[in-house]
């Protein structure tokens, strides 16, 4: 779990590449959408779903599961490990 | 030897939240629009209008890898932002301007469009016009122009330059710009240069500074032996594309040249830009010393 979770946040600064940001700054709790967090935004979130499907083949069809699968790493983790049984 | 882009810190221009997004292209050109505004002393100018020849080709090329290399979803960013009027959107939301807001692409007298545009809204009433052009070189291009065995004379490059155009005169102001025209489909670039000129009530002999886009064939050739007709010192003609580079607009950077010669030498009181870098299209912008 603690793997996926740092390929996560390797894979997150990469897809939405997050300038002068390391693994080691983002929290595993730490709100993805919010100013208090990354302060991801709606283009974001589109990028989000094309990593879940590009590294883990998961399509996420339902937008309220994106609402909470992308809150923060923790739940991203959940989220794959739920869809990926 | 490739040539290398000033890049300054865009940190100091656009925000890290956006500027990750913002390919070479954007970055150029939203600091440039910045830089410009803050010279002028304008808070918000009435409106923006871009010229661009070939546009946003870096995300151009990555959205189009991505359709070719990646199976189910395509990430939309260089979708987006692969569209020529990314950058005079992303000036706009930079300084949260509502005005008129154009882009002009019609290859290589795209700026002169642009700068046409803006001439007719400061004729309408408008006050403060932002005008610029833009374009960036892909690796691509170089390959294109390999295949196709182009002469080129310089490097293809990028470039950005911005400027604001205004009803009034103010301290600020670097120049007037009295005229300008885009021509395609032309034989006699000499003929229509006089006739320009002679619009302007400008003598041949009028001309301080005159600024052209190389000297090879077609209209070029027709612009040097217009030179030779002329009675102008070799120092006044300047070939600006060995300046800046070949890039679709490298007229604006052109004008800007001009601009500043006319700040620091007093005696340059007419410049004329002509340029010729595609063969049958010619643009002519005729600028005139603040004090003229």
């Amino acid at each position: 779990m603690d793997n996926l979770k740092e390929d996560l946040k390797t894979q997150i600064i990469e897809q939405l590449n997050l300038e002068d940001i390391t693994p080691a700054d983002i929290a595993d709790d730490a709100m993805l959408f919010s100013d208090d967090g990354l302060g991801l935004d709606s283009i974001d979130a589109l990028e989000l779903i094309v990593l879940l499907e590009k590294y883990h083949g998961i399509q996420v069809t339902n937008p309220d599961e994106g609402k909470v699968a992308f809150k923060s790493i923790n739940t991203m983790a959940d989220y794959i490990h739920a869809r990926l049984g | 030897m490739p040539s290398t882009l000033a890049s300054p810190d865009y940190k100091g221009f656009i925000e890290a939240s956006l500027l990750r997004r913002m390919s070479k292209i954007l970055r150029m050109s939203v600091a440039c629009a910045k830089d410009c505004i803050s010279q002028a002393g304008i808070e918000q100018p009435d409106a923006i209008i871009v010229g661009t020849g070939l546009g946003c080709l870096l995300d151009t090329e990555k959205f189009l890898n991505n359709v070719l290399t990646i199976e189910g979803m395509l990430p939309p960013t260089s979708f987006i932002q692969s569209t020529h009027n990314t950058m005079a959107g992303q000036i706009s939301l930079s300084i949260g301007n509502h005005g008129y807001n154009m882009t002009h692409t019609q290859n290589s007298l795209s700026f002169e469009h642009a700068l046409l545009d803006a001439m007719l809204l400061v004729d309408e009433g408008e006050q403060n016009v932002l005008i610029g052009a833009a374009d960036e070189a892909i690796d691509f291009l170089s390959e294109v122009s390999i295949a196709l065995h182009l002469n080129l004379q310089q490097k293809l490059t990028s470039g950005a330059s911005f400027f604001m155009l205004s009803r009034e005169k103010s301290v600020t102001s670097f120049a007037c710009v009295k005229d300008t025209v885009a021509l395609g489909l032309v034989t006699n670039a000499e003929k229509e240069i006089s006739a320009f000129l002679q619009k302007n009530d400008i003598p041949s002999n009028g001309v301080d500074l005159l600024l052209f886009s190389g000297s090879s064939n077609g209209l070029n050739a027709q612009v040097n032996s217009l030179l030779e007709g002329l009675s102008l010192e070799k120092a006044r003609q300047v070939d600006y594309l060995s300046l800046s580079g070949i890039y679709p607009t490298a007229s604006a950077f052109a004008v800007h040249y001009a601009a500043d010669k006319m700040k620091s030498d007093r005696f340059i009181k007419t410049a004329l830009i002509c340029n010729t870098l595609i063969h049958s299209n010619l643009g002519l912008t005729l600028l005139q010393s603040v004090e003229a």
